[in-house]
C-alpha cells in the first residue's frame, strides 16, 4: 500500500474541486458532505458537487467481483478527471480510487493509466486541507473534550495522521485526549462488519471500551463506516459519548446532533 | 443482511462459523491469546525502536527474499551440491504426503523405536506427528510448548508459541498425569523443571532426531535452527539420524544473509535481539567429532511452494520467515486464537497459505474473515502485501463462484444502480424514509436485512433527504451575493 | 519422473524463460549485502568488551560476566564461581588443549559430560558483541553436548576473540568447511511457553556464566 505524496508543489489559486461526498455521507449524514462544501471554500477552493455520482466502488472490489469494481471505478475517472481535484471526507474511499483503481482496472490498461493519473490528484478532506491548501480553520471553537480514531484506509493506505490533529488543533477551546490503540482497528472492516458479525462485535467491543476509558465527551474521525460502527457500539452500551466526523467539528457544525441523535 | 452459502461452500461455512463461536464463547482463550501477542506487541515494539535503521533492513530483507525467489532453482541446485559435499543425503518430496513417507521411511532404515522432534511447523503442514504415529514410532516432542500439544493431544495454535491456548493449570494436570516424576509445587519453575527432567533421557535415548530448518544456507549446504530452550541441539547430536524437513523457500544465499534475516526475525517474533540457540547445522558427525548423528539427511519439500512461485503476487507469499509477527497484530486473530483458522498456520500469513495447502473451497471464509486494514502488511518483516492477497483469494473465489448467492445478487443490483444515478436517486429516496420507519429516537435497534448489525450494535438512523437530493435542490450553495464577492 | 526433476521443472516454469548466469547470481546476492552498517543496530558507546559485556549481562540475555587478566586465572575464576555456590569441586572439562594445559589444583576434571551434568567447563571460539554471544564449532576436542547438558554452563572467552558484527564471524571463517554444528549461545536456556512467564533452564543450561581474559 502507498503513502500518498502529500504536498503539491503549488496548487493553482481557486482550483476547481469536485466533492465526492461519498455513499455513506450521502445517504447515511449528509452533514458530513455540508460541512465538507464549507470547508473546501473557505481554503479558497472553488467546489462542484458532479450530481452523477454514487459509489466508488469498493464494496465490489472487496468482495472480489473486480469486475463490477472495474465498472464503478471507469464512471468515477470520467465523472471527476476534468477537475484540478477530486476530494472526499472519507480515507477509505480516496483509498480506493488512489491505489486500488489501478488494481481494480489492471485487465483496462488504458483505464487504469487514467486511473493511475487521477489518483494523484485524489485526496481524502483533512489531508487536502493541510497538505495541499494550507488551510486551518479560523474562528472555530468548541468547549468539549474529544477522542481521535485513525481509520486504517486513510493511515496505512494514505498516511493520514498528522493532518486531522493539526485541523482540531486550531479549534479554540477542544480538548483532544489520547485513546489506547488509536491506531488499532474498530471492526468494521466494510461488509466484514455484516458478514461476520460475531468477530466485529469482539473487535469494536474492545475498541468502545478504548474510547471510554479515555474519557473524552466525543469521538471524532474522518471515515463514517468506522463512526457508525463505533457510534452504534457505543450506544448499545449506553455509553454517553458523542460521535462527529471531524468535517463537522472543523467547520463549526458540531452545535448539530451527534451520529444517532433524534433529528 | 444474512448470507445463504453456495453449495460448494456451505460445509466450510459451518464449521468456520461453529469454530469462531466456540472461540469468542472462551474467556480463558481470550486471557491466553492477550497475554501471548500482547507482550509479543510490546515486545517488539521496544525492539524496534531500539533499532533506527530496522525500516531499511526490513527493505534489504525483501529484496534478498526476492532474489532468491527469483532464483531459486538456481539455489536450490546449489545447495543440494554442498550438502551432498558434507555428506548429507538430500531427499524431495513434491507432497505433504510424499515427504511424511519419505521421512517415515527413513526412520524404518534406521530401524528406529524412539523418534524426537524439534519443533517445526512444516512437520504439521505434512502431518508428520500423524504419520510417525501411524507407523508405530515412540514420538518424542521436546519443544516444551510441542510437548504439551502432544500431551493435550491438540495442535499448535500459533507458530512461534504453540500452546498459548493452555492455561497453566491445564498444564499442570497434563504433567501430572503424564510424568513420572512430576511437580511438587504449583509454580511454572517446578513444571518446566518437570518437563527437563521427563525429557531429559529422551533426548539421548532416540534412535532418530526430526527438525526443520529456519533457514537452508546455499553456499555450505547447512541447515540452521532458531530456539531457545537447547532441545534442537539436545535432540540432534545423540542419535545415529538426523531428518530436516524443510520448504523449498527456505534458502538464503549464504550465512551473512541468513544474519540479515535473523535480524528481522527474532525481532519481529519475540522482540528479542536473537534466541539463545542459533545453530547450524552441516552434515553427519566428522571423523573425530565427539558427538553428532551418522547420517544427516535433508527432505526438500514443496507442497504448493511452486504453485505460488507460478503465480504473482502470490509469490510474495514465499518471503516469509514465519515469525508470527502478523498474528500478533491482527485483531481477527486476537480475538479467534489460531484453532478457529481450522489449518496448520492462522491468522493473516495462514489466510494466505491455507487456501493453497487445503484447496480454496474448504478455506475461503479465512480471507473473508479480514477487515483488510493492513497492521500485518505493516509489521511484516519482509514486507509481503498480506492484505493485497487476501483480496487476491476473494477475487479468486468470486471467479470460481464460491460466493453465497445472495451477495452476487446484492453486489451485482448495487453496481447496476450505481451505474445508473437517476435510479439511485430513487433507490435512496424511497429506501431512506423505509429505514426512518423503523427508527426509535435516531436509532434502529432492529430492522429487516440489518439483523447482521442491529444484534450487536445499534444502526444510527438515516435522515428524511439525502445530501446530494439537498444539494440538488439549492441547499449548500454559495449564496448570490458571496459569488459577486469573491 | 522423479519428485526432484518435477519440481525443478515446475520453478524452472514458474520463473520464466530468463535465466541468470551463476555469477550474475552471486554478483546480485553479494551486492545484497553492500552497505551493512546501514541496516545493521548501533553497538553503542566503549570498547568491544564492554559493549560484549553489557549485552551479555542485559535481562534479555541473562548471563554472568567476569573479567581476568590473563587465561592463567581461569580456574581460579571456576573454583570461585562453584564455591560461592556451594558446589562440589567436579567439573566436566572440555578436552581442548590449552584449556587442559591450564592448572587446574584442587578440582576433579571429567571428559565425559552426564546428562545430569552439574558443571561443563568449555572456552568459545568467539564472542560477538553486537548480540552478546558465544561461538562454538563442534569438533574432535569440543563436544555439542557440552554446552547443552549440564546446569551450569561455564565459558572462557579471549577479549581478542570478540567481534563485533555477526558478519564478522563469517568473514572469520570465510573459505574454511563449516564443522558439523556451528552453535551461537546467547544467553541461558529460557522459555515462554506457559502462560508467557519466563523461565530460565528449559532444557539447556539454566546458568551461563562467561569469564573474558585479556583486554
Amino acid at each position: 500500500m502507498a503513502t500518498a505524496a502529500h504536498a503539491e508543489a503549488v496548487a493553482p489559486p481557486a482550483p476547481r474541486v469536485a466533492l465526492f461526498v461519498t455513499c455513506l455521507a450521502d445517504a447515511m449524514r449528509p452533514s458530513v458532505g455540508f460541512a465538507a462544501l464549507r470547508l473546501l471554500e473557505e481554503a479558497g477552493c472553488t467546489v462542484e458537487v458532479p450530481l452523477q455520482q454514487t459509489c466508488c466502488g469498493q464494496p465490489a472490489f472487496n468482495s472480489g467481483d473486480t469486475r463490477d469494481a472495474a465498472v464503478l471505478a471507469r464512471r468515477f475517472v470520467e465523472l471527476f478527471e476534468p477537475y484540478d481535484y477530486v476530494v472526499a471526507p472519507s480515507g477509505s474511499c480516496i483509498g480506493m480510487t488512489r491505489v486500488h483503481y489501478v488494481e481494480a482496472l489492471a485487465a483496462d490498461p488504458p483505464w487504469a493509466e487514467r486511473a493511475r493519473r487521477l489518483g494523484q490528484r485524489s485526496f481524502e478532506l483533512m489531508s487536502f486541507l493541510v497538505d495541499v491548501m494550507h488551510y486551518r480553520p479560523r474562528g472555530r471553537a468548541l468547549a468539549a473534550s474529544a477522542t481521535y480514531h485513525d481509520s486504517c484506509a486513510g493511515l496505512r493506505e494514505l498516511g493520514i495522521h498528522a493532518q486531522p490533529r493539526a485541523l482540531l488543533d486550531a479549534v479554540a477551546g477542544l480538548r483532544l485526549e489520547p485513546l489506547e490503540g488509536e491506531d488499532v482497528c474498530c471492526g468494521f472492516g466494510g461488509t466484514f462488519c455484516v458478514k461476520y458479525p460475531a468477530i466485529s462485535n469482539a473487535v469494536v467491543a474492545e475498541k468502545a471500551a478504548a474510547v471510554e476509558r479515555s474519557g473524552a465527551q466525543l469521538l471524532l474521525g474522518g471515515d463514517l463506516g468506522c463512526l457508525m460502527n463505533m457510534a452504534g457500539k457505543l450506544h448499545r452500551a449506553g455509553s454517553p459519548v458523542r460521535v462527529y466526523h471531524a468535517a463537522e467539528v472543523l467547520a463549526g457544525m458540531a452545535e448539530a446532533p451527534a451520529i444517532g441523535e433524534a433529528r | 443482511m444474512s448470507a445463504l452459502p453456495g453449495p460448494a461452500a456451505a460445509a466450510t461455512v459451518v464449521s468456520f462459523r461453529r469454530r469462531v463461536e466456540a472461540a469468542l464463547a472462551d474467556p480463558t482463550l481470550k486471557t491466553a491469546i492477550e497475554r501471548t501477542t500482547g507482550n509479543a506487541e510490546r515486545k517488539r515494539a521496544q525492539a524496534v525502536a531500539a533499532f533506527p535503521a530496522f525500516e531499511a533492513a526490513r527493505e534489504r530483507g525483501r529484496r534478498i527474499k526476492d532474489h532468491v525467489i527469483a532464483h531459486l532453482e538456481h539455489y536450490l541446485l546449489e545447495f543440494e551440491r554442498n550438502a551432498i559435499a558434507s555428506g548429507a543425503q538430500v531427499h524431495w518430496a513434491a507432497s505433504a504426503d510424499e515427504a511424511a513417507r519419505i521421512v517415515v521411511e527413513l526412520c524404518r532404515q534406521a530401524r528406529a523405536r524412539r523418534v524426537t522432534r524439534v519443533k517445526s511447523m512444516l512437520g504439521e503442514e505434512i502431518g508428520l506427528p500423524h504419520a510417525l504415529d501411524a507407523a508405530g514410532l515412540e514420538r518424542v516432542e521436546t519443544d516444551l510448548a510441542e510437548h504439551i500439544v502432544q500431551l493435550a493431544g491438540d495442535r499448535p495454535s500459533h507458530i512461534v508459541w504453540p500452546s498459548m491456548h493452555r492455561t497453566r493449570e491445564q498444564v499442570s494436570a497434563l504433567f501430572r498425569r503424564a510424568h513420572r516424576a512430576p511437580h511438587r509445587e504449583e509454580t511454572i519453575e517446578a513444571m518446566v523443571d518437570s518437563a527437563r527432567r521427563e525429557l531429559r533421557d529422551k533426548f539421548l535415548g532416540a534412535d532418530v532426531a526430526i527438525s526443520g530448518a529456519n533457514f537452508l544456507i546455499a553456499d555450505s549446504g547447512a541447515t540452521c535452527t532458531v530456539t531457545n530452550e537447547g532441545n534442537a541441539e539436545l535432540c540432534t547430536s545423540p542419535p545415529r539420524v538426523h531428518i530436516v524437513t524443510a520448504g523449498i523457500e527456505k534458502l538464503v544465499p549464504s550465512l551473512p544473509h541468513a544474519f540479515a534475516l535473523l535480524r528481522l526475525l527474532v525481532r519481529s517474533a519475540t522482540g528479542a535481539e536473537l534466541t539463545q540457540y542459533t545453530t547450524f547445522h552441516r552434515g553427519p558427525r566428522r571423523p573425530g567429532d565427539r558427538d553428532g548423528p551418522q547420517e544427516f539427511h535433508i527432505v526438500l519439500v514443496d507442497n504448493g511452494r511452486t504453485r505460488m512461485l507460478a503465480d504473482d503476487p502470490l509469490r510474495t507469499m514465499l518471503r516469509c520467515i514465519r515469525c508470527g509477527a502478523c498474528m500478533n497484530h491482527c485483531v481477527v486473530y486476537r480475538q479467534l486464537g489460531g484453532h478457529a483458522y481450522g489449518g496448520t498456520y492462522p491468522g493473516p500469513m495462514g489466510a494466505v497459505l491455507t487456501p493453497v495447502l487445503d484447496g480454496l473451497a474448504h478455506s475461503r471464509d479465512l480471507a473473508h474473515a479480514c477487515t483488510l486494514n493492513g497492521k500485518c502488511e505493516e509489521v511484516c518483516p519482509v514486507q509481503i502485501p498480506l492484505p493485497t492477497l487476501l483480496r487476491g483469494w476473494r477475487e479468486r473465489s468470486w471467479r470460481d463462484g464460491l460466493e453465497p448467492v445472495t451477495l452476487r445478487l446484492g453486489l451485482g443490483l448495487h453496481t447496476f444502480v450505481a451505474a445508473r444515478p437517476r435510479l439511485y436517486r430513487l433507490g435512496l429516496a424511497l429506501a431512506l424514509p423505509l429505514m426512518r420507519g423503523f427508527a426509535r429516537g435516531g436509532w434502529i435497534r432492529r430492522m429487516p436485512g440489518l439483523g447482521a448489525w442491529t444484534a450487536h450494535r445499534d444502526f444510527p438512523a438515516p435522515e428524511r433527504r439525502s445530501f446530494m437530493a439537498r444539494y440538488a435542490a439549492g441547499e449548500g450553495r454559495r449564496a448570490p451575493a458571496d459569488e459577486a464577492r469573491r | 519422473m522423479s519428485a526432484r526433476a518435477a519440481i525443478l521443472g515446475r520453478v524452472r516454469a514458474a520463473s520464466g524463460p530468463h535465466r541468470s548466469d551463476a555469477s550474475v547470481v552471486h554478483a546480485e546476492a553479494r551486492a545484497l549485502l553492500a552497505d551493512a552498517a546501514s541496516i545493521r543496530p548501533a553497538l553503542g558507546a566503549g570498547s568491544l568488551v564492554e559493549a560484549f559485556i553489557a549485552r551479555l549481562t542485559s535481562p534479555r540475555v541473562a548471563a554472568s560476566a567476569e573479567r581476568i587478566a590473563t587465561v592463567a586465572g581461569f580456574p581460579a575464576a571456576v573454583g570461585a564461581y562453584l564455591q560461592a555456590r556451594g558446589l562440589p569441586p567436579r567439573i566436566a572439562l572440555q578436552p581442548e588443549a590449552q584449556l587442559r594445559a591450564l592448572a587446574w589444583a584442587g578440582l576433579e576434571l571429567h571428559d565425559e559430560v552426564a546428562p545430569d551434568e552439574a558443571v561443563a567447563v568449555v572456552c568459545a571460539r568467539w564472542g560477538i558483541a553486537e548480540t552478546g554471544s558465544l561461538v562454538f564449532h563442534s569438533g574432535a576436542d569440543s563436544p555439542v553436548l557440552a554446552h547443552f547438558l549440564p546446569l551450569h554452563h561455564i565459558v572462557l572467552l579471549r577479549a581478542a576473540d570478540i567481534l563485533p558484527w555477526l558478519e564478522d564471524y563469517a568473514a572469520a571463517t570465510a573459505g574454511q568447511p563449516m564443522p558439523r554444528n556451528v552453535n551461537l549461545v546467547t544467553g541461558a536456556s529460557g522459555t515462554t511457553d506457559i502462560e508467557g512467564s519466563l523461565v530460565l533452564g528449559a532444557h539447556g543450561p539454566r546458568y551461563l556464566h562467561v569469564v573474558i581474559a585479556g583486554g
